[in-house]
């Protein structure tokens, strides 16, 4: 396979977009179908280009012009994020029907997500990550001006602080790509700014961020496609650091405080969840929730809790379709999805956290307590799933844009998933985390009836294919009749809850008091700046000639 | 450089002058615009500081007596200070004397080169309501960025190195005055014409700030804000005159697109502009680089009220607006040709 | 070399003093004379001439404009006074004891002549008086090249004798252009 065939998974989503912008401005709406077919056709592609040799390719296309060229590169990490990313914008976008501008916009954003993917180097990366940033701002707002989005001031945050990163590596080492960055380069303070970038632009944050309010948006189309082709970038910036760093970051704090980070994004999710008072205010917390649990493995530095994270960020991807096509409404696709939410065994998300929280224990020393507050945290989401089968479905969707036994489908997926998470170790996660890790002997290995750790053998086929049969027989038993829609109360509320809202609302309504308004007049203050006075041009000529004689 | 910034100009009196609404006269503004071109080349080509600075007075003066609410006096005030300030900078690093006199002398050209183009603190008076060819919008983004190339490059020949760190160290002070200053201002301000005028200042500021650092890095960043105010921002102001006039924000996906060229966000030219900036500001001294970054972040406020501001363009105007977004994005992505060109 | 400095300083001064045409026209007429002078053994013989053309040009049109007096020193002109006397000195300063080598008169006169224009120019609100400053401008930034150490030519002279001589007709000729239709409602 040629090499310029890199381009593929970038450039068909791009060429979809022109034709879907084209038959639009001549007045035909392509539908659905067509639309997806971009963003499917990407998925092909990229499976082509891997599967056959599953080994790492690059091209190289020449310099763009601010330091860094048109490089991109498929890898294993590469492999896997793009698959995060294609995959549930390509069920979103083929099943939701939508106006041409917003398809051409998403899929845009999906070409601009696979760009920040592939791309060879960080500040490349930067560039289409923050592309893809402003992309998903743009449909949000097109879709709803009203309805909650990201800030967009904490995503630009996020990619200037990734293209600063990237410039300095660039200045200290002179090269910005990953595979080329010495070791040596990669200090704390950059460190701190690559892993400041993705954090904000994951939204990974104890508190409700945009993860979790898009989905209280009225409608879903615009928000699942944007969660799907945002949300995994900012882990695969945590990712690309380990090449980066030969493995591990600059110092062991960055792995404490980010795993630690981890559970309280897990635990703030969590606690969100179980005060909900709707199903759909449930839901909205369970991508932030799997991304705290994601964030606490990842971030651990070692073997095994890469691979954790990265199946978990798989489940989060699939979740994300599920949440996407699912109903406000009572049923069987609801409850499924909480029990594939919460991590019921044998669903991969619980497949996921208990090799998660082996994770944490195998790393040793504080690492250990991380896992017990990631157990907790994973408690109190099982509390809250149960209660949310209860809750009230919440303010509706146009059922236009809802495909419960699609989402249903995925999410019962991932139930069955689980017996396979061996499958998708050593398929999936494993070349991910050997990309960018070098391996200690022993350390993560098995094939598809069990994951072999340092300290143990979990016989995933074994153990999960039986807890599968007693959840089937148990549903089969049991049924959604039991259910009954009620107010349940909270397992516990947070006294500073609404603190933060408080406060802010707080800061708005505050002005000068009357009696000092005369001494800060921000207009006199500007009619004199501004009011082209010969007066002030001479004493800032006086100041400047005061200041170069200093 | 500066022939690659009067070609830009060129092509944003184009762009002015086909895709404006129908209702503005052509004639004139196609007149004043090859007037200024014809300025701006005879500027470019000078051979020298002091014929730059004549025809800087003559286009002054001819700028001056152009119909507007302002007295004639008033508007040549802030130019005949700049040419005052430019000369009398220019004699300084001619006469022999003390190194304090070099750095005088990099004072006045610096000063007086901001005067010209009206930024902080030798700022032009703005009648929001006066046309836009008779306000001081031209000097900033029309005549400005070829002037401010050629008066650099030139002083660069002329001023020592005794006071070549003075003179680095203004430009880049100056400049993060205009660009905390300009941001602020195009937030909080009052009225939305001003408002586009403080923008245009804030992306000045970051333009001085590459020009100060000079190292090619700086260079690359500044003639890439340059081109994006030249052939971004100006064009999108004069296509939001009418809707300014109307006063009705609009909240269309347009509009904000129209805010992310304004911001400088990916992938738009701003953005390469910013990541040069960064990039030489690092080399040089990184707590500058930090500085910029947290003032690049001002520019979001604004330019969601700017492309607010904007209105939805409709006819010759939508044409317009997305042949400037796809110039835009084409500078944002592949720079690389335009920085081959100007030698950088 | 001296005196023709000094004249030049008494023409500037008569320009920011003055506020009729007459008065003008004679600070004109004295500057010009001490620039021409000043400019003639900087290797700028030609540039001389044509300083000394454009400058009495420039006169000539303002002794035919504005109030018909001589207007010197009205009143509240006070400041205006400290001003040319206050620059006279610094500008002396500056050129015979800051700085040093030959060509101190014409220092002297580069930097007086731009610095008075440009504050006339600055405090003034009466066009006639402005176009005159403007024009003195222009015939002080003609001969500034002669401030640097190599013969600059007489370009910049002839150019800024062509603006001195054309700045104080423009009015005329620009009031034809000022008929097509420019500030409009709607767009630019």
């Amino acid at each position: 396979m040629p090499s310029i065939a890199l381009l593929a998974p970038v450039l068909l989503p791009l060429i979809a977009a022109g034709v879907i912008t084209a038959f639009g401005l001549s007045g035909f709406n392509l539908g659905p179908i067509a639309v997806g077919a971009g963003a499917w056709a990407a998925v092909l592609a990229l499976l082509v280009l891997w599967i056959p040799l599953r080994s790492t390719q690059e091209l190289s296309l020449g310099q763009l012009g601010f330091g860094t060229g048109l490089q991109l590169r498929l890898d294993a990490v590469a492999f896997a994020f793009g698959l995060m990313v294609l995959v549930p914008a390509a069920l979103v976008l083929t099943l939701q029907r939508r106006n041409w501008q917003e398809a051409a916009i998403g899929v845009l954003g999906v070409a601009a997500a696979m760009g920040a993917i592939e791309a060879g180097g960080v500040v490349l990366t930067a560039l289409a990550g923050g592309t893809a940033a402003t992309l998903a701002i743009v449909q949000l707002d097109a879709e709803d001006v009203r309805a909650p989005r990201p800030r967009w001031s904490m995503l630009l945050a996020a990619w200037l602080a990734l293209s600063w990163a990237g410039v300095i590596l660039q200045v200290r080492s002179g090269t910005a790509a990953y595979a080329a960055v010495p070791v040596s380069a990669l200090t704390a303070p950059v460190f701190a700014l690559i892993a400041l970038a993705g954090l904000m632009a994951s939204g990974l944050v104890p508190w409700r961020s945009w993860p979790a309010e898009v989905w209280s948006r009225p409608s879903l189309r615009a928000a699942g496609l944007v969660v799907a082709t945002l949300y995994p970038l900012g882990f695969y910036l945590l990712v690309r650091a380990y090449e980066m760093g030969d493995g591990r970051y600059p110092q062991v704090a960055f792995h404490a405080i980010l795993a630690s980070l981890g559970v309280v994004v897990a635990l703030g999710a969590a606690v969100r969840a179980q005060s909900a008072t709707t199903r759909r205010g449930f839901f909205a917390e369970v991508i932030p929730g799997i991304g705290g649990f994601a964030l606490m493995t990842v971030a651990l530095g070692t073997p095994l809790g890469l691979v954790a994270g990265l199946i978990t960020l798989a489940f989060a991807a699939a979740m994300t379709a599920c949440l996407s096509l699912l109903p406000d409404r009572a049923g069987p696709a609801s409850l499924v999805t909480i029990a594939a939410a919460v991590g019921l065994p044998p669903a991969l998300g619980f497949g996921a956290r208990v090799v998660g929280v082996e994770s944490t224990f195998e790393a040793g020393d504080f690492f250990g307590f991380i896992g017990v507050g990631g157990t907790i945290v994973w408690v109190l989401w099982m509390v809250a799933g149960a209660r949310a089968t209860g809750l009230p479905a919440g303010r509706g969707r146009p059922t236009g844009e809802t495909f419960p036994r699609v989402a249903m489908a995925v999410a019962a997926l991932t139930l069955v998933a689980g017996p396979a998470i061996g499958l998708i170790q050593s398929a999936f996660a494993s070349p991910a985390q050997a990309d960018v890790m070098p391996l200690p002997a022993g350390s993560v290995g098995g094939g598809l009836m069990s994951m072999v750790t340092v300290t143990t053998v979990l016989p995933v086929v074994a153990l999960f294919v039986p807890l599968l049969i007693i959840g089937v027989l148990a549903y089969g038993a049991a049924g959604t009749r039991l259910i009954r829609t009620q107010p349940r109360p909270p397992l516990f509320n947070l006294p500073w809850a609404g603190a933060a809202a408080r406060l802010r609302r707080a800061v708005a309504l505050a002005s000068m008091p009357e009696q000092y308004r005369s001494i800060l007049d921000l207009r006199a203050l500007e009619a004199a700046a501004m009011g082209g006075r010969p007066l002030i041009w001479l004493a800032s000529l006086v100041a400047l000639a005061f200041a170069v004689t200093r | 450089m500066e022939p690659e910034l009067l070609l830009a100009a060129a092509a944003a009196l184009g762009l002015a002058v086909v895709f404006t609404p129908l209702r503005v006269p052509r004639a004139s503004l196609l007149t004043w615009g090859l007037l200024g071109l014809a300025g701006m080349a005879a500027i470019v080509i000078a051979p020298s500081l002091d014929l730059v600075i004549l025809i800087l007075l003559v286009l002054a003066v001819l700028q001056a007596r152009l119909t507007s609410n302002r007295e004639f006096v008033t508007r040549l005030r802030a130019p005949v200070l700049a040419i005052a300030l430019l000369a009398l900078g220019l004699a300084f690093e001619r006469m022999q004397g003390p190194v304090v006199l070099d750095r005088f002398g990099a004072v006045g050209i610096v000063a007086g080169l901001v005067a010209a183009i009206g930024l902080l603190p030798y700022v032009h008076e703005f009648d929001p309501d006066e046309s836009v060819v008779a306000s001081p919008i031209p000097w900033m983004a029309f005549i400005g960025p070829p002037l401010a190339a050629t008066v650099l490059l030139q002083a660069n020949q002329v001023i020592p190195s005794d006071a070549g760190d003075a003179f680095g160290a203004m430009l880049i002070g100056l400049g993060l005055l205009n660009m905390i200053g300009g941001s602020l201002g195009s937030w909080r301000t009052e009225n939305d014409a001003s408002a586009w005028r403080y923008s245009f200042m804030a992306d000045w500021g970051l333009a001085m700030c590459g020009f100060g650092l000079a190292i090619a890095d700086g260079r690359s960043a500044a003639l890439l804000m340059l081109f994006s105010i030249v052939l971004g921002r100006l064009p999108l102001y004069l296509w939001s005159r009418q809707a300014l006039r109307e006063k009705v924000p609009t909240d269309r996906p347009i509009n904000l697109v129209v805010a992310a060229v304004l911001a400088g966000s990916a992938p738009f030219a701003g953005f390469p502009a910013r990541v040069l900036l960064l990039r030489g500001a690092t080399q040089l001294y990184w707590p500058l680089a930090l500085v910029l970054a947290a003032g690049m972040l001002l520019w979001l406020p604004s330019s969601l009220r700017l492309g607010r501001s904007m209105g939805v363009p409709r006819g010759r105007q939508a044409v317009g607006v997305a042949i400037v977004l796809a110039l835009n994005v084409l500078l944002g992505v592949y720079p690389q040709p335009l920085l081959t060109l100007a030698g950088l | 070399m001296v005196e023709a400095a000094f004249v030049a300083w008494v023409g500037a001064a008569l320009v920011v003093l003055a506020d009729g045409r007459r008065g003008l026209a004679l600070g004109l007429v004295l500057l010009t004379a001490g620039l021409a002078v000043l400019a003639s053994p900087a290797g700028m013989a030609f540039g001389a001439v044509a300083i000394a053309a454009g400058g009495l040009v420039a006169a000539g049109q303002c002794l035919r404009s504005g109030p018909a007096s001589w207007g010197i020193m009205p009143a509240g002109s006070t400041p205006r006074l400290i001003i040319c006397i206050a620059s006279g000195l610094l500008a002396l300063w500056v050129a015979a004891s800051v700085t040093s080598g030959t060509g101190a008169p014409l220092r002297f006169a580069v930097l007086l002549v731009v610095g008075l224009m440009g504050a006339r120019i600055l405090i003034s609100h009466e066009p006639g008086a402005v176009l005159a400053a403007i024009a003195s401008l222009a015939l002080a930034l003609g001969v500034a090249p002669g401030l640097a150490a190599t013969s600059p030519g007489p370009v910049a002279a002839i150019v800024g004798a062509l603006i001195a001589a054309g700045v104080v007709f423009v009015p005329a000729g620009l009031a034809r252009l000022a008929s097509i239709p420019l500030a409009d409602k709607d767009g630019a």
